[in-house]
């Protein structure tokens, strides 16, 4: 949650109407509402017109000559109604804009001065050619940039030719590497550019050089490295200006520095100029000086920034030719296909900007920062996608733009001409690290990206359930209520939330002893449906003497420092506060020691964690935040390290919890509102303080597909909306939408009404009731979709583009998805009152409804489905086989020994696919080799069940005890018209002697429906091979 | 062959349920078919499940799993239960839901221990029953003893109100009598010094009356709008306080920085009230009569000339001065009707008999309105609801109260429900009564019956208590079930300000069948 004040702005509005109503309208008009155009504004106006007008000279004489001001504010104002009527708003003035950041504003100046130009040739960095090195895929030398007065800077280069064709470049910079600077202030802060980014962001794999890699010098000025499989991308380097080009076959790809943005602001001392003399302005006017103002100091909402170390910003300009969308740098509150930053119609006119900040009632379609940070960015055309992964901690802004050019009859883009994305990446401090990564498919760039950065931790079956939240169950009294009435109503859920109201005091590893005098007993009650509770704990430690926590964290020196070295001290929930250090091995140490069941009394091992106001949100710092001068461990400043410091909690927090009782391992569960490009190994994470409207759960759909571009696919938003209160029509489409998020959890504000989903009553109980237990029926093919993700890291909820990369008219869609590579594509309302969505279909393929199995043919066009209230828009498409588990539960953990159901849609070739995997959910056996991973493929007839597993250590242990979970049913879509006077197919395999026949049903097409069959309890065990012979199908048969 | 899987289901369930006295399991076994309709795989036909096309339509012909539970109550158990790897003696103390060991487990039959514990609750709680009915009776006595005495009363207003009006009439006659005799009384000569000095007593008594009840009610006004700026001043002063200056909110800021001038400015101005001030106007605020100015004294006819004329009638014998009086007050009257002399009472004073037995009068209307009034509150008394068997005339006032959480939480039955902090504090009312209603509730019985259960029940809504910072008025609906004293069970704050109480008290016991007949085992909601 954040600050609690949001509605003020609200109220004031609506006090300031009211006003005008009582004293000037005889009918004062209800403000509260929205008006509805200028016809009922101009009415109003009249009214009081007419009103004023009858007011004598006498009542002029009283009202002094504020009367025209009144009747002047009154105009403007209800003018202005319909704005003041959206009842929040993002508070812009406690944010930066670009021109308000110094360094934002200095590059997007050289920018400027630079496209003026229209040529990178003025600029001052030069690879030294006598200086390159290259040996064993990895390329040494020093770039040199000349500077007029100090003469020329050396910035070491290093280029790694890596594995799977990536590549990666630093720049840094020598004198502050070496230490050879002077730090203003006194200042204890590192002399050298932050360098650790890596050491927290990358898991080290994927960094090998490619020894293959071979370099050639083309010219004077330019040398050439190609690498990657059967070398098929070249590196063309140029040295001078420095720039580089990557190329894959014949296509230039990636264009590094081709407009000359490229910026690393060297060390210089701070030289005190005397004030200008007016009468010898010559000099200084033959030279135009650098805008000096933000080198030394900045201020901004009343703090201000000691940059002990100068101007220290790093920029470069990338240009992906021939791209025409760029998705990814979540997270931002904007479409998936990320918009123009340059102004003009429809773009913005600010860069997207990344300083994970506490934002609360964020606006939305907007480059703002929000909580989290992954400078990960995937460029996209028809049939090839490239990236740029560029690892920096410190704030970020990225400008993106794009040209047309060419008009080549021969280039089948949609607009006729070639368009080039050009963007242009900033960072206030650091080295410069960026990865290239040359595809050319999405799922290579996932599982590169991943490779570096780490692929999302498979997570514990239980968080894949319903999560019940909000702000705040007021006792654990209230808790087993709600746990009771979920089973009463045969809702199933799997986790109950506590927010900061349960702790004393909002001192964290505390309960308050009115309200949780018995915080076991409850989770005693949850652990009986196999339940969990999860319980928030935030960063900022109460600082309060008595309190041990506090005083342990002070004592053993492990908080974040000011700038003068001694311990920070801000405001957050509790008042006065002190903020862990995770940089800090030995406060993660010591975090460790605080989760302990004998230290966190009241927590038993179905508690989890919730981590926010990680950012870290300090309420009076500066845009909500630490300043950038504090300091921490290793003497890095907060500004070097800041979109990092979410993720370093987070994973303490993992880290700790998976330590909390000698012996008992169990997968951990830790949701994060901050994050950084990592973050995927440790935590799920949410979107944070969203809005109960339905513009906000439009939004929640790109948000979430651009966390699985981005690697952290494992997320969702709040369902319901957290500010305010939903109508019950878009709560319940939020739970239909909800059910396709990776991660479902409904959450509220203290100050909304209580809204768990059986409250509602009919008939929206029911829907939402459904939705879930469809989610629930869903878990295999979930879970599966998880597995994918921790193995190769492919979002688990996937865009057009994503998977179908080919169709240029699917990459700017994103309010419709699919869920892993099961085929099932959902397309959920947003829009009140909605009866219908209109879903484009791709590929000429049979999509059929999931719950009626009407057909629908692709053939790249959109298809209208009805969707009343109760009606989920989803469909399966042809050429899937999705795992489901239909009998409803009270928990997952109970649906464990289920049986499945097999759903085989047959294409229009009468085959289909799909996989499964399968493990306890709980413990990490699975890296052992106790796990279940079948693939499924029906063709020629036949249904086949194969192993994609491999064997470990506790296989055989696992299979074992998984023995009697079975295939109780399979349900053929489209099914072949020669089943129609078949009632029997026969099943071989592990377990059974021989074959043996099961029952089948066939269904013929009614209407629009497709064909479908049954086949009930084959009898399979779901972790053997087994084959499912079907009656002769002569032709396979599509019903449309 | 066009059998739907959901007919299926419906078809071998209904074999068990015939057969359900066979030995294993009481819902079908595996035995009986591929789809097990004993177990949960039919669970899917419910309307919270996801509509597949071979569940269209379909319902279930039981409405759970049957436990036989022998030694104790049998039970349907939700379908959603059974072969879920977890026993479930709450609603099947034999095990048997767990008929196929999924995950490995066993459930022993527990229903010799449960039902015999149960029975030991039940027959506490049947007790209980008992006592809460008879206590019920007494209510019952109580609030018909109470009505009776409201009749009687009702009856005696009803002769103490055909007395008063007699005496109202009676008054009548009598203050006309005065009027004609005093108007009859020889005027006092217009312009006399006395008489100019009785009217200017009379005004300026009036005067003075009025304005004395003038400055209490603005005595009154002025302390009630200074109490109101005090508490106004304090919440503005805790909020200084509390308000938290880091959420960068500009009203909030804004607002702050007002309070902080205004206080400073107020602080200059010393709006303190002065104590000598106040003193003073207590003084002034007294009747004259305390401040030793009788009126009276002053308004007592002097004696004037005239008067002293008149007088002459002392003298006389009193025949004949009954008789001289008689034929002068005819003849003043005669003059007066025909408009030749001025009537005595134009100076606008009246004479201290008229006024003396206008009081009279005035006294006696009163006692007849109030008798008036008695009665009406009584007959409405009557005909308010006071629930069935007017049950709750014996407990109006009588209050209950609970500790949750930080706070006592109060009910007085049909008055009010307060939540007071523990730490000290104001009370806060979380509604007054207005209403009863019924409604339909579906809970859990603890096995201490202390509890709802299911079914209709009788409910006091309280509404338009304290507002709420950035939400309603206060509201709070008790919901009342069966206990054997009254008490307060649970409350919860629904959604903001909104409360539901849930009280106990014998006088809901009647044709309630709270803790009875279902048992631990009884769990029939499905």
């Amino acid at each position: 949650m954040a600050p609690m004040m949001q509605g003020a702005a609200w109220r004031t509005a609506a006090n300031g109407c009211v006003k005008v109503g009582l004293r000037c309208v005889h009918q004062p008009h209800d403000f509260g509402r929205p008006l509805k155009g200028h016809l009922e504004v101009a009415a109003i106006l009249l009214t009081t017109w007419n009103a004023l007008s009858r007011i004598s000279c006498k009542d002029i004489s009283q009202y002094n000559g504020s009367l025209l001001a009144e009747i002047v504010w009154m105009a403007t104002h209800l003018f202005l109604l319909p704005a003041l009527a959206i009842p929040l708003a993002v508070k812009h003035h406690d944010f930066k804009r670009c021109d308000q950041s110094g360094f934002c504003k200095r590059n997007r100046a050289l920018a400027d001065s630079m496209t003026e130009k229209s040529s990178p040739d003025s600029s001052p960095y030069q690879l030294d050619a006598a200086s390159i090195k290259f040996k064993d895929g990895r390329l040494e030398g020093s770039i040199i940039k000349t500077v007029q007065d100090t003469g020329p800077v050396k910035l070491p280069l290093q280029i790694s030719f890596l594995e799977r064709g990536n590549l990666r470049v630093i720049i840094d910079e020598e004198k502050r590497r070496k230490g050879e600077v002077e730090l203003r202030h006194g200042s204890v802060a590192r002399k050298e550019r932050y360098n650790e980014a890596g050491a927290w962001a990358l898991t080290g794999a994927g960094l090998q050089s490619q020894k293959s890699a071979s370099y050639k010098k083309i010219s004077k000025d330019v040398s050439e490295v190609s690498w990657g499989p059967d070398s098929r991308f070249r590196a063309i380097i140029r040295h001078a200006p420095f720039g580089m080009e990557f190329w894959s076959g014949d296509d230039k790809q990636i264009v590094f520095n081709g407009r000359g943005f490229m910026n690393v602001e060297h060390w210089r001392p701070k030289v005190d100029k005397p004030t200008a003399d007016e009468n010898s302005t010559e000099e200084a006017a033959s030279a135009p000086a650098e805008d000096e103002s933000t080198w030394w100091e900045e201020s901004f909402g009343g703090n201000t920034d000691s940059k002990p170390k100068g101007p220290e910003s790093v920029a470069m300009d990338i240009t992906f030719p021939g791209y025409g969308h760029v998705y990814g740098l979540a997270e931002h509150a904007g479409p998936l296909s990320l918009k123009q930053t340059r102004g003009g119609d429809g773009n913005y006119d600010q860069p997207y900007r990344m300083y994970n900040s506490d934002i609360f009632e964020y606006e939305l379609d907007s480059p703002m920062t929000l909580y989290g940070s992954i400078p990960f960015m995937q460029a996209h055309k028809t049939d090839s996608t490239v990236g740029i992964f560029w690892l920096n901690a410190a704030e970020t802004w990225v400008d993106i733009t794009k040209s047309t050019h060419g008009g080549n009859p021969l280039t089948l883009g949609l607009s006729g001409g070639v368009v080039d994305t050009q963007t242009h990446w900033m960072s206030e401090s650091g080295i410069l690290d960026v990865f290239v990564m040359l595809g050319p498919t999405p799922k290579d760039l996932s599982k590169s990206y991943g490779e570096l950065t780490g692929y999302t931790q498979l997570p514990a079956s239980f968080s894949l359930g319903y999560h019940q939240c909000r702000w705040n169950y007021v006792s654990d009294e209230d808790v087993k209520d709600v746990d009771r009435k979920f089973d009463k109503h045969n809702i199933p859920y799997d986790v109950i939330w506590l927010d900061i109201e349960y702790t004393d005091d909002k001192q964290y590893f505390t309960w308050d002893p009115h309200t949780f005098p018995d915080p076991i007993s409850m989770e005693q009650q949850l652990d009986e449906t196999e339940r969990k509770l999860v319980v928030i704990i935030d960063p900022h430690i109460k600082n309060k003497g008595g309190y041990s926590v506090d005083e342990e964290l002070k004592s053993k020196g492990l908080a974040v420092k000011n700038k003068d070295n001694s311990i920070f001290e801000g405001w957050c929930w509790p008042g006065s506060s002190h903020w862990i250090d995770t940089f800090n091995p030995a406060a993660r140490a010591w975090w460790k020691s605080l989760f302990t069941y004998d230290r966190f009394k009241g927590t038993m091992n179905n508690v989890w964690l919730w981590n926010d106001m990680n950012e870290p949100s300090v309420f009076n710092g500066p845009e909500i935040t630490m300043p950038r001068d504090n300091i921490h461990h290793g003497d890095w400043e907060h500004r070097d390290v800041h979109n990092i410091n979410g993720m370093t909690f987070h994973n303490a927090t993992y880290h700790a919890l998976l330590e909390r009782k000698k012996g008992e391992v169990r997968r951990p569960f830790v949701l994060t509102r901050s994050f950084y490009a990592g973050s995927q190994r440790s935590a799920a994470m949410w979107t944070g303080d969203n809005q109960a409207n339905w513009e906000h759960l439009a939004v929640s759909i790109p948000m979430i597909l651009n966390q699985g571009v981005s690697g952290f696919p494992f997320g969702g938003a709040d369902v319901g909306g957290f500010f305010g209160n939903p109508s019950k029509e878009l709560q319940t489409r939020w739970y239909q939408a909800g059910i396709f998020y990776p991660f479902m959890r409904g959450h509220a504000h203290i100050d909304t009404r209580r809204r768990e989903p059986y409250l509602l009553g009919e008939p929206y109980t029911s829907i939402m009731a459904k939705a879930i237990r469809l989610r629930y029926a869903l878990f295999p093919a979930w879970y599966t979709a998880f597995h994918e993700a921790s193995t190769d890291g492919y979002p688990i909820v996937r865009s057009q583009y994503y998977v179908h990369p080919g169709d240029e008219k699917g990459f700017a869609i994103d309010d419709q998805f699919y869920l892993g590579s099961t085929g099932l594509l959902t397309k959920p309302v947003t829009a009140e009152g909605a009866e219908s969505v209109d879903i484009y279909l791709s590929d000429d393929e049979n999509y059929y409804d999931y719950f009626d199995y009407t057909t629908y043919n692709g053939a790249s066009k959109t298809h209208k489905m009805t969707a009343q209230l109760e009606k989920i828009p989803l469909l399966m498409r042809g050429g899937h086989i999705v795992p489901r588990k239909d009998r409803p539960r009270k928990s997952l953990g109970l649906m464990k020994w289920d049986p499945y159901t097999l759903v085989v849609v047959l294409d229009k070739h009468g085959e289909a696919q799909g996989t499964l995997y399968v493990d306890d959910g709980e413990t990490f056996d699975y890296e052992q080799g106790a796990s279940i991973h079948r693939q499924f493929t029906f063709a020629s007839g036949e249904l086949k069940s194969t192993n994609l597993g491999a064997k470990g250590a506790k296989t055989a242990g696992y299979l074992k005890a998984m023995k009697d979970v079975t295939v109780e049913k399979i349900i053929v879509v489209n099914a072949p018209a020669t089943w129609s006077d078949k009632n029997e197919v026969s099943v071989a395999g592990e377990g059974i002697k021989g074959s043996v026949q099961a029952e089948l049903i066939y269904h013929g097409a009614a209407g629009s429906k497709a064909t479908w069959a049954v086949i009930r309890r084959p009898g399979t065990s779901i972790g053997v091979d087994w084959t499912i012979s079907f009656p002769e199908t002569s032709s396979p048969r599509s019903e449309l | 062959m066009k059998a739907t899987e959901a007919l299926i289901c419906l078809k071998f369930l209904a074999a068990v349920y015939a057969a359900s006295d066979a030995p294993r399991p009481r819902g079908v076994g595996p035995e009986y078919g591929s789809d097990e309709p004993g177990t949960s795989a039919c669970a899917h036909l419910s309307s919270y499940s996801p509509q597949t096309p071979d569940a269209a339509n379909a319902t279930l012909a039981l409405p759970g799993f049957y436990c036989k539970n022998k030694g104790h109550v049998p039970s349907y158990v939700p379908f959603t239960n059974v072969n879920d790897g977890v026993c479930d003696y709450e609603s099947c103390c034999d095990g048997s839901e767990e008929w196929d060991g999924v995950g490995g487990i066993k459930c022993e039959d527990r229903c010799k221990e449960i039902g015999k514990e149960w029975r030991k609750q039940d027959e506490v709680r049947q007790r209980s029953q008992t006592n809460a009915a008879k206590k019920r009776k007494e209510l019952v006595a109580e609030a018909s003893k109470i009505k009776i005495g409201i009749q009687d009363r009702l009856q005696s207003l009803t002769t103490e109100i055909e007395g008063s009006e007699l005496k109202v009439k009676q008054l009548e006659t009598e203050l006309a009598d005065v009027e004609r005799r005093e108007k009859g009384k020889v005027v006092k000569p217009a312009g006399g010094k006395g008489g100019k000095m009785g009217v200017l007593i009379g005004l300026a008594r009036d005067r003075t009356e009025e304005l004395r009840e003038h400055l209490v009610r603005v005595r009154d006004e002025r302390d009630s709008s200074r109490s109101r700026l005090q508490e106004l001043e304090s919440v503005l002063s805790t909020f200084k306080e509390e308000y938290n200056p880091n959420f960068n909110d500009e009203g909030v800021k804004r607002a702050v920085r007002a309070w902080e001038d205004y206080e400073a400015v107020a602080r200059d101005k010393g709006s303190e009230p002065k104590a000598a001030l106040d003193r003073d106007l207590e003084e002034l605020t007294k009747t004259d009569k305390e401040n030793g100015l009788d009126w009276d004294e002053y308004e007592a006819e002097e004696e004037t000339d005239t008067d002293v004329l008149y007088a002459f009638e002392n003298y006389l014998p009193p025949s004949l001065r009954g008789w001289l009086d008689h034929k002068l007050r005819d003849l003043r009257l005669m003059l007066i009707e025909g408009g030749i002399l001025a009537a005595s009472t134009d100076s606008g004073a009246e004479s201290k008999h008229v006024t003396e037995a206008r009081k009279r009068l005035k006294t006696a209307e009163k006692e007849l309105d109030g008798h008036h009034k008695d009665l009406k509150k009584h007959n409405e008394d009557l005909a308010d609801d006071f629930g069935p068997d007017d049950v709750f005339r014996a407990l109006k006032g009588t209050c209950v109260s609970t500790d949750s959480g930080e706070y006592t939480y109060e009910l007085c039955f049909l008055e009010r429900t307060t939540q007071k902090p523990k730490k000290g504090g104001g009370h806060t009312n979380m509604g007054n009564f207005v209403r009863m209603e019924r409604m339909t509730v579906d809970e859990d019985l603890p096995p201490n019956g202390k509890g709802l259960g299911s079914g209709e029940r009788i409910v006091m809504k309280h509404e338009n208590g304290q507002h709420c910072w950035n939400g309603p008025n206060r509201q709070t609906t008790v919901i009342l079930g069966c206990a054997e004293e009254n008490e307060i069970w649970k409350i919860m704050e629904e959604e903001k300000c909104i409360y539901r109480m849930e009280v106990g008290s014998p006088a809901v016991c009647e044709g309630v069948n709270g803790g009875g007949g279902k048992g631990a085992g009884g769990k029939d909601e499905l």
